[in-house]
Formats: C-alpha cells, sequence, structure tokens
C-alpha cells in the first residue's frame, strides 16, 4: 500500500513543458505476474484460475505476441497474515518462480523470464545455479529480481530461521550477488580451460564450489532491483541492470526519480544510463476519454473491495473495523500502535500509524471520502487511463523525456488483461515509431538495450569492488 | 500372468550415466545441457513407451575444473520438459542434505502444477565435504535421520493446503477459507518449519516419493510411508529380486524400482568393445555400485527384464544408460516393443498422473479437518 495521490492527469499540460532529451527512444515492456495483493481481481466472470499453468501460459504468450522485453514473477516465503489470522482477501499461493519460468521457457521463444529470488532466505549456491539452469535452458532469456526480508517472522520457514538484521539485508544481498556472479564467470571462454574453483567468505556468505553452469548466451541472467529505500536504490545503482521502481505515472516523479538514480550510477562509477528505469504501472484503455475513466473507476471498485477497505484501514488502525462501514467514516480515535511490525508480510512495516491517520482523516475530510472512497484515492497511482491514441502519447513522452526505459505492467485481470495493451496500445506505439515490429535480438539483455557482460572478477572498479566483496 | 506391467525408467542426465560418456560426447558443453537436446531426449523416452524418466543431480562435479561435468538443476531441468510431453512421469533428483525444505517442496508441488500431476522426488542424501563447503555449513553427521526430518516436513507442506481451499466467495470477499490452510509446525532434529506452504496443494495431493534404499532413515511420524519407491540392486538379478522383495515384505504398499546399467550392442559395436572404450576414457572402471549391470545384446536384456517384470515383488526397473545417444535408440528400438508385445510393459497414458501409473492413490490430506492454520 503506498500513499500516492490517485490524482488523474491533471498535471499533462504542465508535463508538455519537459524537453524530449531522447527523440528516438523506444517504449519497452514488460509484465508483471502479481498474484498475492489486491490487484489482481479474482472476483469477476473473466478471471482465470490464479494456480494453473495455462493461466500463466496464456499471459506469457499473449506478452511475447506483444513483442515484451519480459514476463515478471513476483515471491513471497510465507503466506500474508493480518494480526496473526491468514489474509483471505486476495489471492493466495503462487508457484515457485524458478520452476514455472522453466516450464513457460519451452513454450516461449523470446520473452525474458524474471524472477523474484529472495537473498535472506536462499542459499547463494542454489540462487545461482537454479539460475543458470534457467538461464541456459531459455538461450540466455533469464533474470533475477533480488529482494531481501527482514523479519525473523519469514525464517520461521527455513533452515537459518531469521538471523538477519534489518541493516545487514542489503550487506548479505551484495554478498550473495557477488558470489553469483564469480560462479557465472568461473566457467573458461575457451575450449581448453578448466572450471575456476569460487571461494567467497564474506561475514554473511561463506561459499567453497566448483561450478558446474556454463554460460548462456548473454552471459549472466540479467539483474532487477525492486527496493525503493535509499539503500535499495543505491544497491541498484553499484549492481542492478534494471531498476523497478512505484515511480511510473506521474512525469515530475519519475524524472526525479531517474534523475537519482542516474546521480547514484554516475557515483558508483557506472555510465549514467546503465542502469534501465521500468516503473511499475498500469493501463486503462477506452474507446473515448470517458469510458476510459469509468473503466478505471470499475476497477478500482473491484480492486478495493468493501472487506479489502476495511483492512486496509484495520492494518494502520491495527484493529479488526469488520463492525465498520466501508461507506462510512474513519474511525473517530485514534492508531492503537504508533509503529507497524513486520509480522503479516505486509508492505506497511514500519508506517508510522498516526501521521497516515492524519493524512487520511484530512484527505477524508476535505473530499468527503468515505472509507471505501479513502483507500481507492491512496491506492497507488492508477496509471495511465484515456483512448489507446492518449495513452500511447503518454508513454512516448515519458520514454523520450528520459523519466523512463520501460513500463512494468500489471493486468488486474489474469489470464486476459493484457489483450488490450497488446491488440490497441502497442499498434499505436508502432505507428508513432516508438515501439519495435519485431524482436532484433535473442536474448534478454538485447531486449533491454544492456552492454554485454564483462568478465567482472579483476576487471574494472565494479569488478575489482565486487570481487573484494566477495572475498571479505 | 496376472502381474502389472513393468514400470521402466531412465536416467536422461547428460550424455549418459557412464562417467566418461560426457568427455566421449564429442560437443561442447553448453550443447550438451542444452534445452533442445533436453526436450529431445525425454520426448524420445515418452515415445518410446516409458513410464517416467530421472534427472540425476548433484551441485558439486565428481571431476572438479572440468567443463566436460556440465550439469543444470534438475528441478529446473524437469520444470522445462514439464509442456513439452503429455504422458511420462518426471522426476528429478534433489538432495535431503543441505537445501532448504520449505523450498525443496514448493519447488516439486510447482513442478507438478506444471506437468500436471506427473512429478516425482528423487530424495538424495550427499555424503562427503564438498557439499557443506558449498552451502558453508557444518558436515551432516546422520545423513538418514536428516533424510527423514526433510522428507516429512516436505509431505507435511504439501498438505498444508487443503484441496478445496481455493473458494473465490464473492459475497464475502473471501479467495480462501483460511480454516483450510494449515500450520505444519514441524521440530525436528537439526531444523524447524512452521508453513504453511506458499504453494497450494499439488495436483497428485503428494508427488510420488523415490529414494535408494537406506538412505532415508523410517518410517515417518506415526508410521507414516516416507518413500513410496524404493531404489533397488544387487549383484545379479536373483540378489536384486530378493532386494525387491525385502522391500515389499516390509512394507506392502511400497514399490521396489531394480537399478539396471546398460551398455548395448548398438551401430555395428558389441556392448563389452562400448564399454571398455567408454572405461578407458575414465579415470577406472565404471563402478556398479548397487546396480544390476546388463552389457550385451538387446535380447539379453529383454530376457532380464522379462524375468524381473515376472516376479510380483519388482514394480519396475530404472535403467541407467552408459551413453543415451547409443543407447536409447536401441531401448526403443529393439527392447521396449519387444516387452510390450508380451504384455510386460504398457506405455504411460495421457492424462494420467505418475501416481496412477505406479498404482498408487491419491493420499487423503493429514490435516483436513484439523484446527485452522493461524489460531
Amino acid at each position: 500500500m503506498t500513499t500516492t495521490d490517485r490524482t488523474p492527469d491533471r498535471a499533462a499540460d504542465a508535463d508538455a513543458a519537459h524537453p524530449i532529451t531522447r527523440p528516438d527512444a523506444q517504449v519497452h515492456f514488460g509484465v508483471f505476474f502479481q498474484g498475492v495483493n489486491h490487484t489482481t481481481i479474482w472476483s469477476d466472470p473473466e478471471s482465470g484460475s490464479q494456480t494453473d499453468f495455462a493461466s500463466f501460459e496464456r499471459v506469457a504468450r499473449t506478452a511475447e505476441r506483444g513483442l515484451f522485453d519480459a514476463f515478471f514473477l513476483g515471491e513471497g516465503l510465507r503466506l500474508r497474515e493480518s494480526r496473526g489470522r491468514l489474509h483471505d482477501l486476495d489471492v493466495v499461493g503462487r508457484p515457485d518462480a524458478i520452476t514455472q519460468l522453466a516450464a513457460l521457457a519451452a513454450v516461449t521463444e523470446r520473452i525474458g523470464l524474471v524472477a523474484t529470488q529472495n537473498t535472506t532466505y536462499n542459499d547463494p549456491v542454489d540462487l545461482a545455479r537454479r539460475l543458470a539452469s534457467l538461464d541456459v535452458l531459455s538461450g540466455g532469456r533469464a533474470a533475477w529480481n533480488v529482494v531481501t526480508t527482514d523479519n525473523a517472522w519469514t525464517g520461521e520457514n527455513f533452515r537459518r530461521g531469521g538471523y538477519l538484521d534489518h541493516a545487514r539485508r542489503y550487506d548479505r544481498a551484495e554478498q550473495v550477488l557477488a558470489t553469483a556472479r564469480r560462479i557465472w564467470d568461473a566457467w573458461p571462454q575457451g575450449p581448453d580451460g578448466r572450471v575456476a574453483r569460487v571461494e567467497a567468505h564474506g561475514d554473511l556468505v561463506d561459499v567453497t564450489i566448483d561450478p558446474t553452469t556454463p554460460r548462456s548466451p548473454q552471459g549472466h541472467p540479467v539483474i532487477f532491483q525492486a527496493g525503493d529505500s535509499p539503500q535499495g536504490r543505491d544497491f541498484a545503482a553499484r549492481s542492478a541492470d534494471v531498476i523497478f521502481s512505484r515511480h511510473g505515472s506521474v512525469l515530475a516523479d519519475a524524472l526525479e526519480f531517474a534523475a537519482d538514480i542516474r546521480a547514484r550510477a554516475v557515483a558508483a562509477g557506472r555510465p549514467e544510463d546503465d542502469v534501465k528505469v521500468f516503473p511499475g504501472t498500469a493501463i486503462v484503455v477506452g474507446d473515448t476519454p470517458a469510458e476510459a475513466e469509468e473503466k478505471a473507476r470499475w476497477v478500482a471498485r473491484q480492486q478495493v473491495t468493501p472487506a479489502t477497505a476495511l483492512h486496509v484501514v484495520g492494518t494502520i488502525w491495527g484493529e479488526d473495523l469488520d463492525g465498520y462501514d466501508p461507506d462510512g467514516p474513519l474511525p473517530a480515535h485514534d492508531p492503537a500502535v504508533a509503529e507497524l511490525g513486520g509480522e503479516g508480510g505486509s508492505s506497511t512495516t514500519g508506517a508510522r500509524t498516526h501521521e497516515v491517520a492524519a493524512r487520511w482523516r484530512a484527505l477524508a475530510e476535505a473530499e468527503g471520502l468515505s472509507i471505501r472512497d479513502l483507500v481507492i484515492r491512496v491506492s497507488g497511482e492508477r496509471g495511465f487511463v484515456g483512448t489507446p491514441s492518449a495513452v500511447a502519447d503518454r508513454l512516448v513522452q515519458f520514454v523520450r523525456t528520459g523519466a523512463v526505459d520501460g513500463f512494468n505492467l500489471s493486468p488486474w485481470l489474469v489470464p486476459s488483461g493484457l489483450d488490450d495493451v497488446v491488440d490497441r496500445v502497442v499498434p499505436e506505439l508502432q505507428e508513432r515509431g516508438a515501439y519495435r515490429t519485431a524482436y532484433a535480438g535473442t536474448t534478454l539483455r538485447e531486449h533491454l538495450g544492456l552492454r554485454a557482460v564483462a568478465r567482472r572478477a579483476g576487471t574494472g572498479a565494479a569488478g575489482a569492488r565486487e570481487a573484494a566483496l566477495a572475498r571479505v | 500372468m496376472t502381474v502389472p506391467p513393468l514400470l521402466t525408467a531412465l536416467d536422461v542426465d547428460g550424455a549418459g550415466a557412464h562417467p566418461a560418456a560426457a568427455a566421449l560426447f564429442g560437443l561442447a558443453p553448453a550443447d550438451l545441457v542444452s534445452g533442445a537436446r533436453l526436450a529431445r531426449a525425454v520426448r524420445h523416452a515418452e515415445h518410446a513407451g516409458l513410464t517416467f524418466v530421472t534427472f540425476a543431480d548433484a551441485a558439486s562435479p565428481s571431476v572438479p575444473g572440468d567443463p566436460a561435468q556440465a550439469r543444470l538443476d534438475a528441478v529446473t531441468r524437469a520444470a522445462f520438459v514439464a509442456r513439452t510431453t503429455t504422458a511420462i512421469g518426471l522426476v528429478p533428483e534433489v538432495p535431503t542434505t543441505y537445501p532448504e525444505p520449505f523450498h525443496v517442496a514448493t519447488q516439486l508441488a510447482s513442478l507438478d502444477l506444471a506437468a500436471s500431476g506427473r512429478a516425482g522426488w528423487l530424495a538424495a542424501v550427499t555424503p562427503g565435504d564438498a557439499a557443506p563447503a558449498a552451502y558453508g555449513r557444518a558436515p551432516v553427521a546422520d545423513l538418514g535421520r536428516e533424510a527423514r526430518d526433510v522428507v516429512q516436513v516436505v509431505r507435511d507442506l504439501w498438505d498444508s493446503w487443503e484441496d478445496d481451499a481455493v473458494i473465490r466467495d464473492v459475497a464475502t470477499g473471501r479467495y480462501v477459507d483460511r480454516d483450510r490452510i494449515h500450520r505444519v509446525d514441524f521440530a525436528g532434529e537439526s531444523f524447524s518449519v512452521v508453513g504453511p506452504l506458499i504453494t497450494p496443494r499439488p495436483p497428485q495431493g503428494q508427488p510420488v516419493v523415490l529414494a535408494r534404499a537406506g538412505d532415508v532413515a523410517g518410517p515417518g511420524r506415526d508410521g507414516e510411508r516416507l518413500v513410496d519407491v524404493v531404489l533397488v540392486g544387487g549383484s545379479g538379478a536373483a540378489e536384486a529380486r530378493a532386494a525387491a522383495r525385502a522391500v515389499v515384505d516390509g512394507d506392502p504398499g511400497a514399490r521396489a524400482v531394480v537399478e539396471v546399467q546398460v551398455v548395448l550392442h548398438a551401430a555395428g559395436r558389441s556392448g563389452a568393445d562400448r564399454l571398455a572404450e567408454l572405461d578407458a576414457g575414465a579415470a577406472g572402471p565404471w563402478a556398479a555400485g548397487a546396480a544390476l549391470r546388463h552389457v550385451g545384446t538387446p535380447a539379453g536384456l529383454v530376457a532380464l527384464l522379462a524375468e524381473l517384470a515376472d516376479d510380483p515383488a519388482v514394480a519396475g526397473v530404472r535403467l541407467l544408460a552408459a551413453e543415451l545417444d547409443a543407447d536409447l535408440p536401441v531401448l526403443a528400438r529393439d527392447v521396449l516393443p519387444a516387452l510390450r508385445a508380451d504384455r510386460r510393459t504398457a506405455a504411460p497414458r495421457g492424462g494420467a498422473t505418475l501416481r496412477d501409473h505406479l498404482g498408487l492413490t491419491r493420499p487423503e490430506n493429514r490435516f483436513a479437518g484439523a484446527a485452522r492454520a493461524t489460531a
């Protein structure tokens, strides 16, 4: 749950002032198969199984028909809970990402396959080997979205338990990633070489391994990173190929984020365009602007059901609001707990509840919003809403002002939710010369326009730092 | 005969089961492990009428530094062929000793979902010092006990969702019935897992669990059978049949599968000549281990398999072909059709589960009706 205003594109006129800095830039798309949060509308008759392989295959094939760069799966290592009880209002349950993507690799040809994998509760040798396996089997289409977890609650499912302090989660992530890259680099380049033994003895990683996985046509799996904290941004600027942000629907906000990432990349000794910016967003199209607006309102109300609205507010208030009217006002009293803990797997971890409550109350009073209206209002950016032509113009503007390199789209319906984008928006973009008409390359690295993987260990500043990180 | 058809399995790892097969393979390691080659081999096995394929694995190579030891992760390989096949069972080898049991349970449940109920698990143990060094952990002393705990918790996790947990009740806005999803609260000797699994119960309820005889100390909690299919061998057919008999005498519900190394007369060269050439390319002769071995003609192998098929204690065979590219075509052309003609084997049916082919019923859920996941 973010607390960004769901304001329509009133700022569009102001946005016209931003200069076009990349007149030939192309729009790129990925698709984020959301699963377990209220973005996915499971209650609609058109909504298919959220578990069957056929649903995943349909979405991936549609995205490939639309010449998307990548198909993206999330991960969660414990089912979400709310005040000690399983959260039952959203989609629950999903497959292991790498296993599912390996099956999808055999029924797709070009699209990239991105697996979210946690560095806190995975062993680096397992991660490196499984990701390399997917990369080889898919012919160089694999990527790893690197995420961390800092709560012992998730750790209760694992041998190592919840041992890692919040402040050290990115330390471990960097050591795991550096070790994985050395494992991927261990394969000999020439026909007569030997596979190098990899030894990494950091304070959070202890590995001695003779790797068995050859390199894929793209060298290494592509690295995505999705953290938005200063620590996460720095980690992406140092170590990732792509950053998956939430800053993708309001142009000024997206430009500010992109500038920040470029500055951090340069500070880390990389070219400023070395980290591609791929925010998550959504697209709602209609034949007329009014029809698109109406559809967007419908989507929001399907996503935020009365039960979900009470749940979201109840999470901040720290209590069960089942007795409240979702079409009535917010609770009159203040939240009981000042800061939310990590139990439950909620994205509100660490939220200062009194600040959020005060902000929400002010907004609700100013605009006369009920609980449900308010939750819809604050449920993240609503993305791009309009006719296919108008949406295409906006997407091109985002890319050509340098705000983003592409968009990671979340369909609200599975498996049919991408059809409108592929059938109606992609052709508009192609007419504008702003979208590929065929895949030019075969690997994900080529789709994204990333530079080739250098043999990192011992080469260049970045390579030397990584080698040092993995050796400490 | 009233004996059920003999189950036939084949390992499809790399160039073949002989340690020198990869070195003699003659292609780059990247081609040896490519998706195209893997899909071709498994499709060939399915067309040949084999019941299931296994994917041998080990995180550490047997010869460190040798690129001919190239090998990809077994679950990932099995998943890759889940949608390029429709009938054959897919059984990756996954160690129990160091990997996280929660991940193992999730991965195998996901494989079963992708393969529409055709997944199995060859639960292996990992002796030696290489794996603990790779995982940065102290060596596990009691491999059998660790294997028992891991198989137990994986089975618990597969049952942590009841089959009908997803209710999609639009009226109340509830996607699942939380009373039908359960914590497992497993506490073993060296680890604990709370659960529930993040993946719904797989199509077979429990994918089929295989293990080499003696690897998994059993039984499980309350006498539960942890291993459905026990791999046995012996120095000869009589000894292997006795080992199979011992398995089913101990547990009539278990299946005994005899492992057989195979070097066939192929492409005008005798099995013995081929084996001699392979052994010369390796550090030493091919170790038989616990497996039987047939080096010779297809007819000789048909006779051996017929003898095993006619023993009610033997449920099946797992063939370890010295070189896949040489031996699989001969198996497909000269061995399996002869057994099928005698009704000693049957090809797997599309749409059936691996459990169906092994004559194993779909298990009840151990948690059905129990208290809910999170009180």
